[in-house]
C-alpha cells in the first residue's frame, strides 16, 4: 500500500457517491411535471420575476478592470519585499512592467473603457 | 522530501486539493451559467495552487511558491479576459446562460 | 550588482521581445494617430515585426542557448517551430485584408503578435512554469481574437474556447503540480531522475498533463470545441489558430515525451487517442457541409499523424513530424487563404456549397483550392503524401504498427471526404453559384506563397538534422 492510496479510495468513493446521487433519481424517479410544479414556489407565493435579477453590463466592467489592478498591485509586494537585495535590476524590471502597464492603460482610456456608460 | 515540515501529513493535502479540483469540474460539466462556470475554473486552479504550495513545503523548494504566483496572475489575466467576453455576449441577449447559445453543437 | 540575467538569456528570448514588444508599438501608434490608424499601418507593422523576430530566430539557429536556469531553451527543435510560428503568423495576418473592423484592426494585430509570442515561448519552453506561461499567453489573446467579428457565431465562440480551454488549462496545471511533487522540481529534465515508476503521484500528474495537451491538440476524445469554436471565429484567426496552437502544443508534447525514460508506459494512451483522432476525425469530415468545420476535423486527425511520427521517441521521428507540420501549415493555410479570397464579411465562402461549379467560375482558384484539399489528403505527388510516407516509416521503425496501419485507414477515409469537395467544384451539372468578388491582394499573395512552399517541399524534402529536444 502506497501512502497515497487512501486517496485514491476516498477520491474513487466520492465520484461513484456523487454520481449515484446524481444519476439514481433520473431513473427512478416517475416525473409527471405540470406549470405548477415548474415553480420556484410550489405553493405559495406567485412568481413576479425571473429568479436571478439581473446586473447592467457596466459593473463587470468595473470588476474586470478591479480584477486587473488588483492583481497588478499583489504583483508589487515581492518585489518591494526583495528592493534591496534586486537593486538596480528590480527597479528597471518594475520600470518596464509600469510602461508596459501604462500603454494598456492609455490604450483603454483612448478606446474609452472607463466611462460610465 | 521534508514531509515532516508540514503540520498535516503530505496525502491530506493532495486529497483535499483533489476534492476542490474535483468540484471545479463537476460546476463546469453541471453548471449553465457562464459566470458560474468561471468561478469553476478559478477552482481548478487555485487547487492546483494548494498543491504547488504544499509540495513547495515539503521539498523546501520556492518554485512552488514562485509557481503558484504565476498561476495567480494569469488566473486574474483569464477572469478579466472571460468577463470582458461574457460581457461582449450578453450585451445583445436577455439571459446569462449557456442553454441559450445553441447556435452550434459540436 | 548581482546578475539575473546574463547575455544568453537575453539573445535567447530576443525574438520574443521583438514579437511582444512590436504588439506594444502596434497599440502606440493607434494612439498616437488622430483617429485610429489605418488597417494597413497595423497590417505592415505587425508583419515587419513578425518578419524582424524570424529573421532574428534564424540567426540562432545551430547554436544552443540554456536560458533562465533551464527554463527556456533554445536549438534546432525550439528555433524551427519558431520559424514555422512566425511563418504562419504571417500568413495569417496577410488575410485580414478585408475581415474585421477597420478601428479594431491595432488590437487585433496585437493580439496576434502576443498569441504568436506565447507560441513561441512554448517552443522553447522546458520547465512546466514557461510551458504554463507559453500555453496561457497564446490562449488568452486567442480567446479574444474569437471574439473580434460582431457576429453573435464569433462572440459564442469565444465563450466557449474560453471555458472548455480554460478547464483544459486546469487539467494540465493540475498534472503540473503533481508532477512538482513527484519530483520536487519544475523542470522536464527531472522526469528522467529513475524511480519515478514507483511514484502514483508521477502517473496521476502526467495523466492529468497529458490529458490538457490532448485537449490543445484537439485530439478526438477532447476534441470538442475545436469545430465549434473554428466555425465560429473569424476565418483568419481560424487559420492561425488551427497551425499554431497544434505547433507550439506539439513542441511541448515532443519534449515531455522525449524526456521520459524510453518512451515510457505513459505515453501509450496518449498514443492510442491519436489513433482513434485519425479515424474518427477523417470519419467525421464526412458529415460537414461548412468548410471551416471541414478543416476543424482535418485539424483533429492532422494532429493525430503529427503525434504518431513522435511515438517510440526517435530522431527520425521527430524530424519527420516537423516535415509534416510545415506541409500542414502550407497546404491549410494556402486553403484558408482561398477561402478568404471567396468570402466577403460575413464569410459565405466557408460554405462547401460557395464551391459549387466553382471550376467553371474562377478556374485558377479551383485548381489552387484542389491543389491543397489534394495535398491535406495525402494523394501522391504532393508534400502531404510524403510527409505521410515518412511519418508511416517512423511509426514502423518505432514498433508502432499498428499506428501506420491506422494512418492509412484514415488516410484512405479522408480521400472521400476531400473528393467530395473536389467533385462539386468541377461538376458539370451543377450551376456556378454567384459569389462575391473580393480584391484581397494580400490573400491572392499568401495562397500563391503557400502553393510554391508545398511544391518545393515536395521535390526538396528537407528537414534539419539536429532537431532532439532538449531539456538538460
Amino acid at each position: 500500500m502506497t501512502p497515497y492510496a487512501p486517496v485514491a479510495i476516498f477520491a474513487a468513493v466520492a465520484v461513484a457517491a456523487a454520481l449515484a446521487f446524481s444519476l439514481l433519481p433520473g431513473l427512478l424517479a416517475q416525473r409527471k411535471p405540470n406549470p405548477e410544479k415548474e415553480k420556484a414556489y410550489e405553493c405559495g407565493v406567485e412568481p413576479t420575476s425571473a429568479i436571478a435579477g439581473r446586473f447592467p453590463v457596466k459593473f463587470y466592467l468595473i470588476a474586470m478592470l478591479f480584477v486587473i489592478l488588483d492583481v497588478e498591485a499583489a504583483s508589487f509586494y515581492p518585489w518591494a519585499v526583495q528592493m534591496h537585495a534586486l537593486r538596480m535590476f528590480g527597479l528597471i524590471e518594475m520600470g518596464a512592467f509600469i510602461v508596459v502597464l501604462g500603454i494598456g492603460y492609455a490604450y483603454v482610456w483612448k478606446k474609452r473603457g472607463f466611462e460610465w456608460r | 522530501m521534508h514531509a515532516d515540515l508540514l503540520p498535516v501529513a503530505l496525502a491530506n493535502y493532495v486529497a483535499l486539493s483533489s476534492v476542490i479540483f474535483f468540484i471545479g469540474v463537476a460546476g463546469v460539466v453541471l453548471r449553465r451559467n457562464p459566470l458560474i462556470m468561471l468561478m469553476s475554473i478559478e477552482l481548478m486552479w487555485n487547487a492546483a495552487n494548494l498543491l504547488f504550495l504544499a509540495f513547495a513545503r515539503a521539498w523546501l523548494n520556492n518554485a512552488g511558491h514562485i509557481f503558484a504566483f504565476l498561476v495567480i496572475t494569469v488566473a486574474a489575466a483569464e477572469a478579466a479576459i472571460g468577463l470582458a467576453i461574457v460581457v461582449i455576449v450578453f450585451r445583445s441577449r436577455a439571459n446569462v446562460d449557456v442553454d441559450e447559445i445553441a447556435l452550434m453543437k459540436g | 550588482m548581482p546578475n539575473f540575467i546574463t547575455h544568453q538569456d537575453w539573445l535567447a528570448i530576443t525574438p520574443l521581445l521583438i514579437a511582444g514588444g512590436g504588439a506594444l508599438i502596434v497599440l502606440l501608434v493607434d494612439l498616437l494617430w488622430p483617429k485610429h490608424s489605418p488597417r494597413a499601418v497595423s497590417l505592415a507593422i505587425g508583419i515587419g515585426v513578425l518578419l524582424a523576430a524570424g529573421a532574428f530566430a534564424a540567426t540562432t539557429y545551430g547554436r544552443s542557448y540554456n536560458a533562465f536556469n533551464g527554463g527556456f531553451m533554445l536549438g534546432g527543435f525550439a528555433v524551427v517551430f519558431q520559424e514555422i510560428i512566425v511563418l504562419s503568423a504571417i500568413l495569417s495576418l496577410s488575410l485580414f485584408g478585408t475581415f474585421g473592423r477597420d478601428d479594431r484592426m491595432a488590437g487585433i494585430t496585437a493580439l496576434l503578435l502576443w498569441s504568436t509570442t506565447g507560441a513561441m515561448l512554448m517552443a522553447g519552453a522546458a520547465n512546466l512554469m514557461t510551458i504554463f506561461l507559453g500555453l496561457e499567453l497564446l490562449s488568452l489573446a486567442l480567446y479574444c481574437l474569437c471574439g473580434v467579428a460582431d457576429r453573435a457565431a464569433s462572440q459564442e465562440s469565444a465563450l466557449k474556447y474560453l471555458i472548455l480551454s480554460s478547464t483544459a488549462s486546469g487539467f494540465l496545471l493540475f498534472g503540473m503540480a503533481l508532477l512538482f511533487g513527484a519530483t520536487g522540481s519544475v523542470t522536464l529534465a527531472s522526469l528522467m531522475l529513475p524511480g519515478l515508476a514507483a511514484n502514483p503521484l508521477y502517473w496521476m500528474g502526467g495523466g492529468f498533463f497529458l490529458v490538457g495537451i490532448a485537449f490543445k491538440l484537439s485530439l478526438m476524445p477532447f476534441h470538442v470545441w475545436s469545430p465549434d469554436v473554428y466555425e465560429g471565429a473569424p476565418l483568419p484567426v481560424t487559420a492561425f489558430m488551427s497551425v499554431v496552437t497544434k505547433a507550439g502544443t506539439l513542441a511541448v508534447f515532443a519534449r515531455f515525451a522525449y524526456a521520459l525514460p524510453a518512451g515510457g508506459k505513459l505515453l501509450l494512451p496518449f498514443f492510442v487517442i491519436a489513433g482513434v483522432s485519425m479515424i474518427g476525425g477523417n470519419l467525421a469530415m464526412l458529415a460537414q457541409t461548412d468548410l471551416k468545420r471541414l478543416l476543424a476535423y482535418s485539424g483533429v486527425a492532422q494532429a493525430g499523424y503529427m503525434v504518431a511520427a513522435l511515438a517510440g521517441a526517435s530522431a527520425l521521428g521527430m524530424r519527420y513530424a516537423i516535415y509534416y507540420l510545415a506541409a500542414y501549415m502550407f497546404m491549410n493555410l494556402g486553403a484558408f487563404a482561398i477561402v478568404a479570397v471567396l468570402s466577403g464579411e460575413r464569410e459565405e465562402g466557408a460554405q462547401i456549397a460557395a464551391f459549387r461549379g466553382l471550376g467553371q467560375r474562377r478556374p485558377w482558384l479551383a485548381a489552387a483550392m484542389s491543389f491543397f484539399l489534394l495535398a491535406l489528403a495525402g494523394f501522391p505527388p504532393t508534400a502531404g503524401f510524403l510527409g505521410k510516407i515518412l511519418i508511416l516509416a517512423a511509426t514502423v521503425n518505432a514498433g508502432y504498427a499498428w499506428l501506420a496501419a491506422l494512418l492509412i485507414a484514415g488516410t484512405a477515409i479522408s480521400l472521400y471526404a476531400y473528393f467530395k469537395v473536389l467533385r462539386l467544384m468541377y461538376d458539370p451539372h451543377d450551376q456556378p453559384a454567384p459569389g462575391p468578388r473580393t480584391s484581397a491582394p494580400l490573400a491572392y499573395a499568401g495562397a500563391a506563397l503557400c502553393a510554391a512552399f508545398v511544391i518545393i517541399m515536395t521535390f526538396y524534402p528537407l528537414t534539419p538534422s539536429n532537431v532532439l529536444p532538449l531539456v538538460k
